[in-house]
């Protein structure tokens, strides 16, 4: 049951955050531990998923704030071709030759990212919500491209660095709802501030939230906590799971609220009673207190 | 222990009972026996604790008839007057036959349902136990709520179907040899009632001869043994008397042939029996009808199939009952009164009319005329796609900011090169897993026991115990808010005390128990709390009453 058999593919798609501005205020912040890094430990993962089991497949996608990229695979490999015009230039250390092939293909991946970003104002947030659709589309390709027989399972790892979009809230959702239909963990690994949506989406589809203290140890924490898979997570004594606030936001401030009333016929949130329901203006009688009556019971037999 | 003004309704002399001679009395309203020369009744049941009697069969040389009270026991009454024992019986148990069912109790039967939901219910005996058996809430308002669920359970269930007939009721009789070149058939009530039911023929027979002219016995015999019952009916004239029957079937039959189906979809004539015979169905000899040509083999085969059918089409005219038929008769009068006159489409008969409409209409492709319904006006629908407000303030960049990040990190990333082996210190790797590890940073909220390990198994069941008594009470305190009427005023006085008092007899002692054994738990905390809100509100509506009457 722990060991995978022949036809079990597993797939983990590694969502990192680039987002050049956070990244570029934090090389200021904490000079040992800068984006290179980050990147440093999140190639130590994905190869050490890749040497787990023959059948594993990674991909990692780079959230931007412009884009989401791809790091790994490579684009424009189609299935059998080999790299063959490249240089064959394996890594002199005698290293498996698809875990270099891998490394490269990131570090070159990235810097084409990086370099083409152009400066804009407007565009300050991590496009989060994109890279998972994109990292969701990418499983469903891949589960349709298996072998008969072939069974796999997916999940996610977010790296999240900057802070969340509260744009991105219904993309976002929808993106969790999905992931839970369609089975596959999204895990989260916050390098700096608790992030709502991703305790909401751990805590949807299973998978697991850590915030970290200590950034440079990140490579540890990848592999300690999330490199098993949920069958051997079971197994193994991880860091509990986190509280979440699932407290609805009334719709008149957007305050998060315990207690509200509802309106019946569109189902909008209010922290206040109302007569008439803003949204679809429905009126709504209101309910009189019994102490009316028995007051006016009281009138007449003193007059 | 004879009341002198009990009507006595039948005297039995000469019966014993636990082996003593005496004389069995059946009364108004109750059955009693008292032993020879003594005037006491020492064996009296009211036909009120009377579940059913039984009597030994008819072959037994002792005659005795049996009481079966609601409470299990039985009481044996032997006849044993040698001429007229089996009378006496027979006269005893139609008698009680007669008046048992006046005295059915409907008390005892609510008294059976009540154990009965007991039985099935384990948590409902819990609660009763808890409640009524010791004392805190009383029996009556313990079943006020759930017998009247029940009830409608019943009145549900008295609206029986009929029982239908089995097509092979007469089959199932299935006589046995005697042994000595004779046969028996065994008849239950069930199906002697199956056969009048089907051949009300039969039934009149039944009811002309016996029993001024034959016993029941006799009259079976004489059924049976008439060709009426068996398979060649060759009408053999004699005293048969089932020859009328036999010859009221067969205009049963030609009258149903003759009304034929009124299903026009359905063509009975199409339906027929063709034989290949010699040749392969090449010879083209039609097959004759008329029946003097027939061979006595087809004869025979005809005349079992047209019992057969009539048999069926009896079986189904008696299961139909008796509501069908009155408008297939009115359907049949219409249609030969006014065929002649009108357009035929308008006079068809409405049976076949309903058939045809069923064929050919689809209720599903039919146009919806549903109710009538009002659209949602939503002015403001961008308000579901926000979600909440962020907590954190969202930290301000200025542009410069973003141009001096956006540069330092393309000037980083241009010059990267992945070092694999450096990714990090050996000691912030051990640091990160002791974090890691239990007891460590990240894994605290872990370290708290389920309570549920920590409480025995015993407490955890006492305490589902009390809650449920606790809501039990709770929910009865509470249903008597707002109180309207002076019986709610004096159930909620009642229901304060039952509290109290279940406070005191249940709760503490349960308290104690766990504190004796260390448990630091809170485990009553709740209860407390429920009970304390139920107290407050007592006392405020207590408080209330007292500022009305003033």
């Amino acid at each position: 049951m722990v060991m995978a058999s022949e036809d079990e593919v597993s797939l983990l798609v590694i969502v990192v955050d680039v987002n050049p501005i956070w990244w570029g205020q934090q090389a200021n912040r904490e000079p040992q531990f800068t984006l290179s890094k980050c990147l440093d430990a999140v190639m130590v993962m994905g190869n050490s998923h890749l040497v787990m089991t023959r059948n594993n497949k990674l991909a990692i996608i780079a959230s931007h704030c412009q884009e989401s990229h791809f790091l790994y695979p490579f684009k424009l490999w189609k299935s059998g071709d080999g790299h063959g015009d490249d240089n064959p230039s394996t890594s002199g250390d005698g290293k498996y030759e698809l875990l270099s092939v891998a490394n490269d293909i990131m570090a070159e991946e990235i810097k084409i990212l990086m370099s083409r970003t152009e400066v804009k104002g407007n565009q300050t947030d991590t496009l989060l919500a994109g890279s998972l659709a994109k990292a969701l589309c990418y499983i469903h390709r891949v589960t349709k491209e298996l072998e008969a027989g072939q069974e796999i399972k997916s999940r996610i790892l977010v790296i999240k660095a900057a802070d969340d979009c509260a744009l991105q809230y219904m993309n976002f959702m929808n993106v969790i709802f999905a992931a839970q239909k369609q089975s596959i963990l999204i895990d989260a690994c916050v390098l700096d501030s608790d992030s709502g949506l991703l305790q909401q989406a751990c805590d949807i589809t299973g998978g697991l939230y850590l915030m970290i203290p200590q950034k440079i140890a990140l490579a540890q924490y990848l592999l300690w906590v999330f490199l098993p898979d949920s069958d051997q997570r079971s197994q193994l004594v991880l860091p509990p799971p986190v509280h979440v606030d699932y407290r609805a936001a009334c719709f008149c401030h957007r305050n998060l609220i315990e207690i509200g009333y509802v309106c019946s016929v569109c189902l909008s949130i209010f922290c206040n009673f109302s007569p008439i329901c803003t949204t679809c203006e429905t009126a709504f009688k209101i309910p009189l207190p019994q102490m009316v009556k028995a007051k006016k019971k009281k009138l007449k037999p003193s007059t | 222990m004879a009341a002198l003004s009990e009507e006595v309704l039948l005297v039995v002399k000469r019966v014993r009972q636990r082996k003593q001679d005496g004389t069995l009395y059946l009364m108004a309203e109750r059955i009693a026996w008292g032993p020879e020369g003594k005037d006491r009744f020492t064996v009296s049941h009211l036909y009120a604790d009377i579940r059913c009697q039984k009597i030994s069969p008819d072959g037994k040389a002792k005659i005795q008839l049996q009481l079966v009270l609601h409470t299990g026991e039985s009481t044996n009454f032997h006849f044993s007057n040698e001429s007229t024992a089996l009378r006496d019986r027979d006269a005893a148990k139609d008698l009680l036959q007669q008046l048992l069912p006046k005295f059915k109790k409907r008390a005892n039967k609510e008294l059976e349902e009540k154990n009965r939901m007991l039985q099935e219910d384990p948590v409902l005996f819990q609660l009763y136990k808890d409640l009524v058996v010791s004392q805190v809430i009383s029996a009556e308002e313990f079943w006020a709520n759930r017998l009247s669920l029940n009830n409608v359970d019943h009145s549900a269930s008295n609206n029986k179907q009929e029982v239908g007939i089995s097509a092979a009721f007469l089959a199932d009789i299935r006589p046995q040899t005697d042994g000595c070149n004779g046969l028996r058939y065994n008849l239950t009530s069930d199906i002697i009632e199956s056969i009048f039911r089907t051949y009300p023929a039969v039934k009149q027979k039944y009811a002309e001869n016996v029993p001024h002219n034959l016993t029941e016995k006799e009259f079976w015999t004489r059924f049976f043994q008439s060709h009426y019952f068996h398979r060649d009916r060759i009408s053999t004239g004699l005293q048969d008397i089932f020859s009328e029957c036999a010859k009221q079937d067969e205009k049963g039959l030609r009258s149903m042939v003759v009304q034929g189906v009124k299903n026009p979809l359905v063509d009975l004539l199409s339906l027929e029996d063709k034989t290949l015979d010699e040749g392969y169905g090449s010879n083209s000899m039609a097959p004759s009808t008329s029946s003097a040509n027939k061979t006595v083999k087809e004869n025979s085969n005809s005349a079992i199939i047209k019992r057969f059918n009539h048999h069926s089409a009896m079986v189904l005219a008696a299961g139909a009952g008796k509501k069908a038929d009155a408008p297939n008769d009115q359907a049949s009068e219409t249609s030969s009164t006014d065929g002649n006159s009108r357009d035929s489409d308008f006079f068809q008969p409405p049976v076949k009319k309903v058939k045809i409409q069923e064929a050919i209409e689809y209720e599903d492709l039919h146009m919806e005329n549903g109710k009538k319904t009002v659209a949602l006006n939503l002015k403001k629908s961008d308000r579901y796609s926000h979600g909440p407000v962020p907590l954190l303030p969202q930290q301000y960049t200025t542009s410069q900011d973003i141009i001096n990040s956006v540069n330092c990190i393309q000037q980083e990333i241009a010059n990267y090169k992945p070092c694999l082996t450096q990714v990090m210190s050996s000691s912030t790797a051990s640091s990160a897993i002791a974090a890691l590890s239990p007891g460590g940073l990240l894994m605290q909220a872990g370290s708290q026991q389920a309570i549920n390990q920590m409480v025995p198994s015993d407490v955890q069941g006492e305490l589902k115990h009390l809650y449920t008594a606790a809501g039990e009470l709770l929910r009865h305190f509470w249903s008597c808010f707002p109180v309207n009427t002076p019986f709610l005023e004096e159930k909620v006085v009642k229901m304060k005390s039952n509290l109290e008092r279940f406070q005191m007899t249940k709760l503490r002692p349960f308290q104690e128990k766990i504190q004796r054994q260390y448990l630091s738990t809170n485990l009553t905390g709740h209860l407390e709390d429920m009970f304390q809100m139920a107290y407050n509100k007592f006392h405020a509506w207590q408080t209330r009453q007292m500022l009305r009457k003033t």
